[in-house]
């Protein structure tokens, strides 16, 4: 495996430091969980935002100026651009500044940079989401994407879970999914409480439960590290091959452009080469550290 | 002494009664030696005892599992002791094989003699009060106290005092106790307004590397506060200023944990003279607290009691 | 252009030249450790003590720390402001053909996908003349990474001690540029590019520490799951940064952010891959285990790295040897990494 070519990505920030954050300005902050808010912005030079262009999976470097800075992926469809949202838990130096600010905040904005989920190869396939937690954020990208061109894919299906009913991310999502006729969509809680209704199980317990074909299937994973560590092996189980799993992976990340090296595992650096991979890629190289 | 530790530890090591034993072996480089941790019984056979056994092994012994028997010389005993009072290290855990050490020879001091770095050395050995140093096939001689590491010529315990197998007869403590080292007596001499512009130009080469943190057997918090983000008390990048603090504050969680090993200055990849830190907060903590590391384990730490009688002008 | 040679003792003359137009650099122990530092116009002393530098010169292209840039926030909000660049050049004096060599490696990181602006525009002004090694260190296996002591491959003017005086190679444009402005230089005869040569073979031969690397990316990839391998073979490292921070080759570098009184800045510097925190997310550690981290820093050189680029990234300086507290020599671990059968696909 060489260097992969990210010619394709180029074609903004192409110019200058590469490094230089853009100024971009949180228009609404909406509380999905306790811990976790998704952060509506949009550049602050709006001939920039118009001329920016991002694919479904792809994540920008975010600053607090002044804090520091923290890569998260863009978590709204760019199918849908009046403005661009990403997700981010309060569980670090700048999420917690993160969650400090308001509407009207200025952030700095680098990017976008990764891969991309392989739309040319999803096309015309079956589709499995299965998502835990925040990790539903890179998922709903390419599930607004999927739905916005609908009559280009197969079959819907979206298992998504949490530890609580409280815990449930992007609840408006789940709703509007839940009412769309072409999706199948399943929500479940690890634990539910006195007025949940839905499935109560770990996701890859659901998962096997719903037991979605592997024929002309993908299936597209996130969540956290141990529910990615489960879920691979049920999807084994009903056929998927690694080829048909495909998941982003996150790790701490300063440059988000293979240069820092710390996202680095086996030859490949998640920021210049994911973070979108297949189960196949990963599945040997870096064993214990995804 | 080689012969009898490389008995007593495979002896251990057969009978069970350890897990690891730590100890030192030749290096890769002509006059070092290199930590070995093993296992296995047969390794025993490599353990050597000489005037380059430089580490403080007992920097190993907080993230080892199970019994281990541990070569130490009389600093690396103290530290033992010091990770003990801390409850780090369990006494029954350990099996200390005591090295009654001669002091131990610097090498830079060895390069500054002779002008010349050590991998041009033909030989250096040790013999008695001498020190022979081969250079281009002629023999050069020194008193070994020209060699040794600034904290042997002021040692306070060559024989380990808490110990389980003892490997040679014991030995008296330095002679010139009151030696601290030039440096800091120099030091000592200046103002304060020059002791800051000195420490600010040795501290100004300071790479952030941690050696000196990480060699350090009383440094072993899972989270040292330069990593703390909430709040960040020192930035991580490689600034006089933050170089210095780091420095301080260190020094300062090591006082009455500190056994003047030297070890930190020894590693120090950019010759920081950081013993003169430390040494001076380990004369204070003797004079005010009347307090010296690791010389008894049933001595509560330091930092963990009171006495009335303690010098209170410390808080002014 | 043919070879040039100079005077040992007009050494000052041939680099006041250069410094009309140059930052020259040359090795120096003037702040108390070996590196290379602005020259003072006139000592050449070095040239006697020098053998390699402690610091590797990465560190005039990847400073220990420097600034990215500033930024401040008024009414209308935030501001950024780049550091005054970085235009004037330096001529780095004396580098050895092993960190020359680690220049090039370095250069294909910064340079790949997205360039770095801050490395690639001093390393594009910058002239690099080299100094054949004719007293390497016993640490020293530069001939099994592939580089000679004395070669001229990746310097823009290569020097070769042939006794009271300097062969020099004039290597590329830049350094044709370079003997152009200086005055003073004689031709090379016959007879000295025969010494160059004996001086050559000699330092070759110098170098004993002797490295295998026929087939390591297959067997590393091989041991990669061997944790009884790497568990033994970090055991008695401390997980300090010093053979990465002062390797030439390693790059891995921090961004961190200052705000004091309203006046920010966004400052890069020096990390290491054998430090906990590196990889710490919030949540989790993937390199908790410090097993892990040496194999990280050991797979990076010699099997990512390779597979990568298709150069291990080592060129041989020996200074991770050298500089290690507890001895802990990569040669040695090179060599023991076991044979194994059925490389994993």
């Amino acid at each position: 495996m060489t260097a992969t070519d990210i010619s394709h990505r180029k074609k903004f920030f192409a110019l200058g430091n590469v490094y230089l954050p853009h100024i971009v300005v949180i228009e609404k902050i909406i509380e999905e969980t306790p811990g976790v808010r998704t952060f509506h912005f949009n550049f602050k030079d709006k001939k920039l935002g118009k001329e920016f262009s991002f694919e479904s999976g792809q994540f920008g470097q975010y600053s607090v100026f002044g804090i520091g800075e923290a890569p998260f992926c863009i978590s709204s469809s760019p199918t849908r651009r009046d403005h661009l949202e990403f997700t981010a838990q309060r569980v670090g130096r700048v999420t917690n500044a993160l969650h400090r600010l308001g509407a009207g905040a200025e952030l700095g904005f680098r990017g976008p940079y990764g891969n991309s989920f392989p739309l040319d190869f999803l096309k015309s396939k079956n589709l499995v989401f299965v998502g835990g937690g925040i990790g539903l954020a890179p998922l709903r990208s390419l599930i607004w994407n999927v739905i916005d061109n609908r009559n280009k894919y197969k079959k819907i299906d979206i298992i998504y879970g949490a530890r609580s009913p409280a815990d449930l991310c992007f609840k408006y999502d789940l709703d509007a999914w839940g009412k769309d006729k072409t999706v199948n969509m399943v929500t479940t809680v690890d634990k539910g409480d006195d007025t949940w209704k839905g499935k109560v199980g770990v996701v890859p317990k659901i998962l096997e439960e719903v037991a979605p074909s592997a024929r002309e299937a993908v299936a597209i994973v996130c969540g956290p590290p141990i529910m990615i560590r489960f879920t691979f092996p049920v999807l084994e189980k009903l056929g998927f091959t690694p080829k048909q799993m495909l998941t982003t992976l996150e790790k701490r990340m300063k440059c988000g452009i293979g240069k820092c090296g710390r996202c680095n595992i086996g030859n490949i650096y998640v920021c210049r080469d994911g973070p979108v991979f297949s189960y196949a890629q990963i599945k040997n190289f870096v064993s214990s550290e995804y | 002494m080689e012969q009898k530790l490389r008995q007593e530890a495979k002896a251990l090591l057969e009978q069970g009664k350890v897990d690891w034993i730590i100890g030192f072996e030749p290096g890769s480089l002509k006059f070092t030696t290199t930590p070995l941790i093993t296992k296995d019984k047969n390794d025993a056979d490599r353990l050597v005892i000489n005037p380059f056994i430089v580490n403080n092994l007992a920097d190993f012994l907080p993230e080892i599992k199970g019994r281990v028997g541990i070569v130490a010389k009389g600093c690396d005993s103290r530290s033992i002791v010091s990770l003990i009072q801390d409850n780090k290290v369990v006494r029954e855990d350990v099996v200390i094989l005591a090295v009654p050490c001669p002091g131990i020879i610097d090498l830079s001091k060895v390069e500054r003699l002779v002008g010349k770095d050590r991998d041009e050395l033909d030989d250096v050995t040790r013999e008695g009060d001498k020190v022979i140093i081969k250079v281009n096939g002629k023999k050069k001689e020194f008193p070994v106290t020209e060699v040794l590491f600034d904290h042997c010529l002021a040692c306070e315990l060559p024989t380990p005092q808490e110990y389980d197998i003892l490997l040679g007869e014991p030995r008296p403590p330095a002679p010139n106790l009151e030696v601290s080292g030039k440096d800091i007596e120099n030091l000592k001499g200046l103002t304060p307004e020059q002791r800051w512009e000195f420490w600010g130009n040795e501290l100004s080469r300071c790479i952030r590397c941690y050696a000196c943190r990480n060699v350090c057997p009383a440094c072993y918090c899972q989270r040292c506060f330069v990593e703390e983000t909430e709040p960040q008390w020192v930035m991580p990048v490689p600034r006089w200023q933050d170089n210095l603090l780091f420095q301080i504050v260190r020094n300062i969680h090591v006082a009455g944990r500190c056994t003047d090993c030297g070890e930190c200055e020894r590693v120090c990849p950019v010759n920081i003279p950081l013993r003169s830190l430390t040494r001076e907060m380990y004369d204070m903590v003797d004079e005010l607290f009347h307090f010296k590391a690791g010389m008894d384990k049933e001595a509560l730490p330091l930092m963990t009691h009171y006495e009335q009688e303690e010098a209170e002008d410390f808080f002014r | 252009m043919a070879n040039k040679k100079v005077n040992k003792k007009d050494i000052a003359k041939l680099l006041n030249q250069w410094r009309q137009q140059f930052t020259v650099l040359a090795p120096s122990k003037e702040n108390g450790v070996a590196q290379m530092a602005e020259w003072d116009g006139k000592d050449t002393s070095f040239l006697d003590w020098y053998r390699n530098t402690v610091i590797p010169p990465k560190a005039s292209f990847l400073p220990p720390m420097e600034e990215m840039f500033r930024f401040q926030k008024d009414k209308e909000g935030y501001h950024i402001e780049l550091p005054p660049t970085n235009e004037h050049k330096q001529l780095i004096f004396g580098i050895r053909p092993c960190d020359a060599r680690a220049m090039t490696i370095l250069d294909m990181t910064f340079e790949e996908a997205y360039q770095d602006p801050y490395y690639l525009s001093r390393r594009k002004n910058a002239v690099l003349v080299g100094l054949g090694c004719t007293n390497p260190c016993e640490s020293c296996f530069c001939t099994s990474m592939g580089v000679s002591p004395t070669e001229s491959t990746n310097v823009d003017l290569m020097l070769t001690d042939i006794g009271d005086q300097f062969l020099i190679e004039v290597v590329t444009d830049k350094g044709k540029e370079l003997i152009a402005k200086a005055s003073g230089l004689k031709e090379a005869t016959k007879d000295d590019e025969a010494k160059a040569k004996e001086t050559k073979e000699t330092s070759y031969n110098k170098i004993t520490r002797k490295l295998d690397t026929e087939g390591i990316v297959d067997k590393l990839q091989a041991s990669f799951d061997d944790e009884g391998f790497w568990e033994q073979t970090a055991a008695k490292c401390i997980s300090c940064g010093i053979c990465t921070l002062l390797c030439p080759t390693c790059y891995c570098f921090d961004i961190n952010d200052e705000l004091v009184r309203g006046e920010g800045t966004r400052f890069r510097s020096w990390d290491s891959c054998g430090f906990p925190v590196y990889t710490k997310m919030p949540m989790e550690n993937p390199r908790l285990e410090k097993w892990r981290r040496v194999r990280q820093k050991v797979c990076h050189k010699f099997e990512f790295y390779p597979m990568t680029f298709n150069v291990i990234a080592c060129t041989g300086c020996g200074r991770c040897i050298r500089l290690c507290p507890v001895n802990w020599d990569i040669t040695q671990v090179l060599e023991s990494v076991p044979v194994k059968t059925g490389v994993r696909k």
